[in-house]
């Protein structure tokens, strides 16, 4: 019996994401002309919406980019965890961690100038996220306790305490009633750039280069990879696994506190308990369309930014939000798929449970020297 | 043709297998009789493994038969080996901890409808009747590594298997639950059953098995058919044999020169936890190559990382150029001065997925740096010198090195280990699995540092390699030193014995 199975490429041939990309995407939009053309619109028209709202004139690439820029910086969290093998499920909590920490922070100190104002809030952006997964990370590091699951869990923790705080000790005397946190002084409002962009766009490009640089060129980012990819290897270089654990999840956590604190001081006026909004589950689906690398992130957060704008302004055209939702769920999905291919092949085998990642040499070894 | 296979619950006739680059099984046979526990022996890469997996339905045959039962098999799936009553029990035990015994147990093969009480009742009738006890409404994580191994002992015979196949049993074991194997598998002997015992401790194999196949490069070289009349020396100096072609010869000994490395008293534990190395205490000088012979899994592995520094010792030092490195990490040791070929080239010494040149500067990347930054013209300089200078045959710089062949693989890794002139290397089996030109061209190298007043440790299952390159070559028995031998002098018999442990005082 002959079936396909998916065989990792010992050669990586250059441009090949890029084609697979391509090819994912299209692939999808063609199956999506079904979909729209069954519930009742013409596909051309909705695509063309789509395409012109995300891309065409500087508003609509204005709105392209504020959504980018949390994703991105969501999407870095991930992929910086993901090179060293480790998975942070939880960036949209650590984004709600560093935005509470800086929205306190800016409730004290509202005297500070504006550009004083926003970095201290940066900065405590990044503690908080780094705050919430120190648990998860020494878990990790010490007691070998899975950061999938404990990082997931702490975003609900997150989310709980803002709300918390939205109808408790933080609730804003002058609201009406309402259960919200006053707004952020004015002068912390990062500066805008065109339309609805500000310079939160380039914190976060600025952080992409710096990560780009830091994990491919550095001595530090070499350990990073040789640890993730080869852990015993690194052992045998003299690499604390520990260590590289351990400051690769803080990072992490703080890179996506700051994506809290970015979203805080840009897009919204106020802390709220749905600030995060998803992006930091999405940043997973970035950085995994990126091959959680840094410089892949930038590329994928703009494609997401783009299917959710093109998917909201469809609706003008009468198409309903699931229809959108599922459209630009198959978008993502073939981008994905391209993904994989960019590593593996597919291959017919014959035998059964001959599997391609089976050295059989190496295994006879590793059996039998065990 | 059935009649004369009826009489044996296993017959395997002139199995061939290939791989991508390997010859796993080369006209390999296998005979097994009903009610008889058949020792399958031979190094490691001399494909017992495979062999099984072929009978277990997870390979297919390139060539020859498979019969079981007198019947002639054609297994698609390791199903349809089950269902012809195949039962194997890998090393790794594939059980769900959550789960108890009794549900691990019938597994995918419960009957419909059944309340898990009345289960449970039948599975303690099935472990009472091989005397392997095993509390049905456990959870699986609760129990031992012994008792793991009944239950999947137990997933077999509820499977109804007349062949049992496995894999090295005894390595997670306590000498105590061994011996409750051994009497468990005689148990479902004299009930008719046929057990394949892979093992590499010889002392069991005498004491458990009625008959052996051993197996080298793939081949049948041997079979016994009454192990109680077999000398176990006999059957170590089967198991290691020679590779093909000529091996390099060391020119006469040069005079040794200081201590480079001194093990004292040095103990470790496996990684199970078990004792694995005992007082091992041994010098290796500058300028000369000190083999180490033995059955493998007996200490071997753990030698060599204790000494690397990936294995903290329960007790002894170790001492580097008269430095006590014994609480050193391993980075430290190696710019002290300390080289190491780990046996599993890919995995610990090359990092499969990375490339020629990031693999190429696992050891000196800190000093191709500039500030934070890793210098990539310089590293790749690097690596150009070390596959020139060592000959690796490489397509792109950039491509991940698992796509290499074995020799270039160690190549590239002793070529890499030997950049910054060391004063003591460290290699474990590093000709193993290479063709006669790598062999030739790794041989050389160890040579050659031997000449350059290198102190080399040569951890070898190679007899012939060990007698052509050592000065002095010790024998490792149950994680002990217990022969120490002038390889100029010792013929293969008295290496024999001694890896089988019977050391002639």
């Amino acid at each position: 019996m002959i079936r396909p199975v998916l065989a990792r490429r010992e050669k990586v041939i250059p441009g090949t994401q890029a084609v697979a990309f391509v090819v994912g995407i299209a692939v999808a939009l063609v199956l999506g002309v079904v979909l729209l053309s069954t519930s009742g619109h013409s596909p051309a028209e909705v695509y063309e919406r789509m395409f012109d709202s995300a891309f065409m004139g500087s508003d609509s690439l204005a709105r392209t980019l504020e959504r980018a820029t949390p994703l991105a910086l969501t999407g870095l969290a991930v992929a910086v965890a993901g090179s060293m093998g480790l998975w942070n499920i939880g960036a949209e909590g650590q984004m709600m961690a560093g935005a509470t920490i800086a929205a306190g922070v800016a409730m004290v100190a509202d005297g500070l100038s504006g550009p004083l104002l926003i970095a201290v809030m940066m900065v405590c952006g990044v503690a908080g996220g780094m705050v919430l997964m120190l648990g998860p990370a020494l878990a990790r590091s010490h007691l070998g306790v899975s950061e999938i699951i404990t990082t997931l869990m702490l975003v609900y923790v997150a989310i709980r305490v803002v709300e918390w705080l939205e109808t408790g000790p933080w609730k804003d005397p002058d609201s009406f009633g309402f259960a919200v946190i006053e707004p952020v002084p004015e002068q912390a409002s990062l500066p805008g750039l065109f339309g609805r962009a500000n310079i939160g766009t380039l914190i976060a490009l600025g952080l992409l280069i710096v990560f780009w640089l830091a994990v491919s060129r550095t001595a530090w980012g070499y350990e990073l990879r040789l640890a993730g990819s080869s852990p015993n290897t690194a052992r045998y270089a003299g690499i604390s696994l520990r260590r590289k654990i351990l400051t690769a999840l803080l990072l992490s956590g703080g890179i996506a506190g700051l994506a809290g604190a970015v979203q805080l001081t840009g897009s919204a006026t106020r802390l709220e308990s749905g600030l995060s909004n998803g992006y930091g589950f999405a940043g997973i689906i970035v950085a995994a369309l990126a091959l959680m690398r840094p410089s892949g992130v930038a590329v994928a957060a703009v494609v997401f930014g783009a299917v959710q704008v093109g998917g909201q302004s469809i609706q003008t055209l009468g198409v309903s939000s699931a229809i959108s939702d599922i459209l630009q769920a198959m978008i993502l999905f073939g981008a994905l798929v391209a993904a994989v291919f960019f590593n593996y092949r597919i291959r017919w085998t014959g035998p059964a449970g001959q599997l391609p990642g089976d050295e059989p040499e190496e295994a006879d070894l590793a059996v039998e020297g065990a | 043709m059935a009649s004369e296979n009826a009489d044996h619950a296993v017959w395997l006739r002139g199995i061939e297998k290939q791989f991508p680059g390997v010859i796993a099984c080369a006209g390999a046979d296998l005979r097994v009789r009903p009610g008889t526990i058949h020792a399958l022996l031979g190094e490691n890469g001399a494909g017992k493994t495979t062999l099984v997996n072929v009978l277990a339905g997870v390979y297919r045959p390139d060539g020859g038969e498979v019969w079981v039962n007198g019947q002639r098999r054609h297994f698609h799936s390791p199903a349809d080996a089950i269902a012809a009553g195949v039962g194997m029990v890998y090393q790794e035990f594939r059980l769900v901890p959550s789960l108890t015994v009794a549900e691990n147990i019938v597994l995918g093969a419960a009957p419909r409808l059944l309340r898990s009480s009345e289960i449970e009742n039948r599975v303690a009738e099935l472990s009472a009747a091989y005397g392997m006890a095993a509390d049905p409404s456990r959870p699986v994580w609760q129990l031992s590594m012994g008792e793991r191994q009944r239950v999947e002992i137990l997933k077999a015979l509820w499977r109804d298997a007349s062949v049992l196949v496995m894999d090295e049993p005894t390595a997670v074991l306590t000498p105590g639950e061994a011996a409750e194997l051994g009497a468990a598998l005689r148990a479902m002997a004299d009930d008719g059953r046929s057990v394949i015992y892979i093992s590499h401790k010889l002392d069991e194999v005498v004491a458990f098995c009625d008959e052996a196949t051993v197996l080298r490069l793939g081949k049948t070289v041997a079979t016994v058919e009454d192990l109680e009349t077999v000398d176990r020396a006999a059957l170590a100096e089967l198991m290691v044999g020679s590779s093909e072609g000529g091996y390099v010869d060391r020119p006469p000994p040069i005079e040794a020169g200081g201590e480079a490395l001194v093990l004292d008293g040095v103990s470790a534990l496996s990684d199970r936890g078990l004792p694995a190395l005992s007082e091992v205490t041994l010098t290796v000088r500058s300028g000369e190559i000190v083999g180490i012979a033995g059955v493998s899994g007996n200490g071997q592995k753990e030698l060599a990382e204790t000494i690397a520094g990936l294995r903290s010792p329960t007790g002894g030092r170790v001492e580097l150029n008269q430095q006590d490195v014994t609480q050193t990490p391993p980075g430290a040791r190696y710019r002290l001065g300390l080289a190491y070929v780990p046996e599993d080239r890919l995995g610990v010494g090359l990092a499969p997925k990375m490339s020629v040149v990031d693999n190429s500067v696992v050891r000196s990347y800190r000093s191709q740096r500039q500030g934070l930054m890793l210098v990539m013209a310089q590293c790749l300089g690097f690596c150009r010198d070390l596959v020139e200078k060592f000959g690796v045959r490489v397509g792109r710089l950039h491509d991940p090195v698992a796509g290499l062949s074995g020799g270039n693989l160690q190549r590239l890794l002793l070529g890499r280990e030997l950049a910054e002139q060391p004063s003591v290397l460290v290699a474990a089996q590093p000709t193993r699995g290479l063709d006669v030109q790598g062999v030739a061209a790794i041989q050389s190298h160890l040579v050659a540092q031997r000449a350059d007043g290198v102190g080399v440790l040569l951890i070898s299952e190679d007899l012939d390699e060990l007698l052509a390159l050592s000065d002095r070559l010790m024998v490792m028995y149950e994680g002990r030193v217990v022969a120490e031998l002038d390889p100029d002098a010792a013929t293969r018999g008295e290496v024999g014995s001694a890896m089988a442990g019977q050391v002639s005082a």
